[in-house]
């Protein structure tokens, strides 16, 4: 058998079982890995490239040691998953490199990290002032996490608040002109739903390109021809405003009025038209 | 135009705002806002059954303008 067939086949049968084992090793991302990760992935990557390329002439070898290394790490991970002693042994512990806005110089030496090197990492999360910082810690995997000073956190609708509407993830319900039925199911719609909205905007369900629907049920759609301006949905500040105009007629109604029982009805609703309105603001408006 | 034909008017515009926020509170997947839009419609049936009482009486008024 000529050499090139022979490292043929040994490619083709180690690139199926490496897929097989590196899947069987889960979907950690390599960002998220710890330093270790990174070595076992190393050996088995070489201990691959040796075997195709007939460096180990026995293939049992080969096929020994990658069993090894990807079953051990599997074993170490499942067994961590009972132990949190022997979690922290092989992943690590987190290191703080900051607490109450002080820098803990010991433990930055203790990971090995410089002053520069530290203010690189909070600048990686769009900090650039030491003094913002309350709290940053170092993960296993090397990865910086920073709390900011309460005062120099994002402002959220809970710290000025206002309440704001629930949301769901949007479904996406049309892509490449295909509908999902799958998501439209779980929106408890169906494509006849789908036909009526489109027909409503004037669009042919084959020039959409993506369409979504957000929590309330109301349609977003990408087209093809860009040369076309959609609409946005614009139904609940539509609907706001409806209301507001109702309310300010009875208002109206209620002061033109000479009969006082019909100014007394009026008052009555336009008090709770006015309650109606207060309390959808947040729902409509956003 | 007459006082009752300005008081349908609003009510019409009512029944649009109480229908497009029935569809809301059937559409909506979220609990929470499904049970606002759903008092919602009711507050506005009852301001609906108000204003047609009255648009009752205003026809009796002037009866020359009914139906307009």
């Amino acid at each position: 058998m000529p050499e090139w067939i022979n490292i043929l086949l040994r490619s083709v049968a180690f690139f199926i079982i490496v897929l097989i084992l590196v899947r069987l090793m889960g979907k950690r991302q390599p960002a998220g890995l710890t330093p270790f990760n990174y070595v076992t992935y190393g050996v088995i990557a070489f201990i691959t490239s040796l075997v195709i390329l007939n460096v180990v002439n026995n293939i049992a070898f080969g096929l020994v040691a990658l069993v090894v290394w990807t079953m051990l790490p599997i074993a170490l991970d499942l067994a961590a998953m009972k132990s949190k002693w022997l979690h922290d042994w092989i992943n690590g512990k987190p290191t703080t490199l900051i607490k109450q806005g002080k820098v803990m110089e010991e433990n930055l030496a203790q990971v090995r990290l410089t002053g520069e090197e530290l203010l690189r990492e909070l600048r990686a999360k769009d900090v650039f002032r030491l003094a913002d910082v309350e709290f940053a810690i170092m993960e296993p995997t090397g990865a910086v996490n920073v709390m900011l000073k309460a005062d120099k956190k994002p402002l959220t609708p809970h710290d000025i608040g206002k309440q704001v509407s629930p949301q769901t993830e949007p479904q996406t319900v049309i892509l490449d002109g295909n509908v999902m039925d799958e998501s439209l199911a779980n929106m408890g719609l169906n494509k006849n739903w789908l036909e009526t909205q489109l027909a409503g905007i004037g669009v042919s369900l084959d020039n959409v390109f993506i369409g979504q629907i957000d929590t309330t049920g109301d349609l977003y759609v990408d087209l093809y021809d860009d040369a076309i301006q959609m609409p946005q949905p614009k139904v609940k500040e539509l609907l706001y405003a409806n209301l507001e105009k109702c309310q300010a007629d009875l208002l109206t109604y209620a002061l033109e009025t000479k009969d006082t029982g019909a100014k007394d009805m009026y008052d009555k609703n336009a008090e709770k038209l006015e309650q109606l309105i207060k309390k959808l603001k947040p729902y409509l408006l956003r | 135009m007459t006082v009752g034909s300005q008081v349908k008017q609003t009510l019409a515009g009512l029944k649009g705002v109480g229908a497009t926020l029935k569809i809301y509170a059937t559409q909506s997947e979220e609990e929470e806002i499904k049970t606002v839009f759903t008092d919602a419609t009711g507050i506005t049936e009852s301001v609906i059954k108000d204003l047609e009482e009255r648009i009752k009486v205003l026809e009796f008024q002037e009866p020359q303008y009914k139906g307009h």
